[in-house]
């Protein structure tokens, strides 16, 4: 049983790390800003489901803070990046 | 007051949610902390929510929530299904729906519903209320949204209106 | 009873990463911005949330904090993809292959050059 877990975990893990990987290449190469912002809110996304997949796997509650905090400073970066390119300013 | 004391529960829950120790030091740091925070809210922020209203909160609430994750599993699947095909089947348009001019924060849960299901997409509200929704399937999105929008807003009437 | 909680968060946990997959293929395969936020929101509701209710299962010691985040990307989501559509829409950015467009009369449109 134990190695079938830590065999899923690893591909879990290995499937979010490249999905993060897909998410900056087209942050990269995107046609226009929108495109690059949709990019970035993705990586964010899935860092802090990275966060979490190692949280269960370490056992560690800790990491669940660290994606509390992840996925609210995403959340704030990217509304503020998207108001900019609506008004070109933030405040 | 009101206003006071209600954001100083919210956030002693919220704090009692991250620690997740019930010892009596850390609830009265808890505690503190929450106080300190809800002093620092503006006065004359206006109380949206009514007390005296708790009940119908609760149980419209809960009603509520069980159509919205009803619709949100079946957008997943549909859009899952245009995802996965080799073919792409496609109608992306921007679509009126409306909703009538009610509460604020009424007209801000309905948006929230809608953009929550995977295929429809708020990007604005005009001053007649009507919402103008990105969808990634014109024709099913213009077919459901009649009945969807009639059942989310009877909740919400119950909830915010009358 | 132990071995009922690990395959139902094994489940829960395989359906996740499955169903954030579909999302990021479908953020490579979609036309625009527009259909592409679609895709990223199906990765931030269902992926997740359903990787959040595993970790609750597995270590009933981050339940709360769990069930807060999910509560927090439930309803930040919605707000993150209605924030860059108005943008990208304001902006200018074209709808590739649209089928019809209710918006276009209301609001002016931008300037339509790329930002």
């Amino acid at each position: 049983m134990q190695t079938i877990l830590d065999i899923i975990f690893s591909v879990v893990l290995g499937l979010h790390l490249l999905m993060i990987l897909v998410a900056a290449w087209h942050t990269w190469t995107g046609e226009n800003s929108a495109v690059r912002l949709a990019g970035l809110d993705l990586a964010s996304t899935l860092t802090t489901a990275v966060l979490v997949i190692v949280g269960i796997i370490s056992g560690n509650s800790l990491f669940l803070d660290v994606a509390i905090v992840t996925a609210l400073l995403g959340y704030l970066a990217t509304v503020t990046i998207a108001k900019f390119i609506s008004d070109q300013k933030v405040f | 007051m009101l206003l006071y004391l209600s954001s100083l529960l919210v956030l002693f829950v919220i704090y009692l949610m991250l620690t997740g120790n019930g010892s009596l030091s850390n609830l009265v740091l808890g505690l503190i902390v929450a106080a300190i925070i809800s002093l620092l809210m503006p006065k004359n922020t206006p109380m949206l929510v009514r007390i005296d209203r708790l009940p119908r909160y609760l149980w419209a609430g809960l009603q509520y929530a069980v159509v919205v994750i009803w619709d949100v599993i079946r957008g997943g699947i549909s859009t899952a299904r245009i995802v996965l095909d080799p073919k792409l089947p496609l109608k992306p348009g921007i679509v009126a729906i409306p909703y009538g001019k009610k509460s604020e924060l009424g007209s801000a849960f309905s948006a929230h519903a809608i953009t929550l299901s995977p295929g429809e997409l708020v990007i604005e509200i005009d001053s007649e209320g009507n919402m103008y929704t990105h969808a990634l399937n014109v024709d099913e999105t213009l077919a459901a949204a009649e009945a969807g929008q009639a059942k989310r807003t009877r909740l919400l009437d119950v909830m915010f209106d009358s | 009873m132990e071995t009922v909680q690990q395959i139902i968060a094994i489940v829960l946990l395989v359906l996740g990463t499955f169903l954030s997959l579909v999302g990021v293929i479908g953020f490579i395969r979609l036309p625009d911005v527009y259909t592409r936020l679609h895709a990223t929101g199906k990765v931030s509701v269902f992926g997740l949330v359903f990787l959040l209710i595993a970790a609750s299962i597995l270590t009933p010691l981050t339940a709360w904090k769990g069930i807060l985040l999910i509560f927090f990307v439930l309803l930040g989501s919605p707000a993150i993809s209605h924030s860059i559509a108005s943008a990208a829409y304001k902006a200018g950015v074209p709808l590739v292959n649209t089928k019809r467009d209710d918006l276009k009369s209301k609001l002016e449109r931008g300037s339509g050059k790329d930002v």
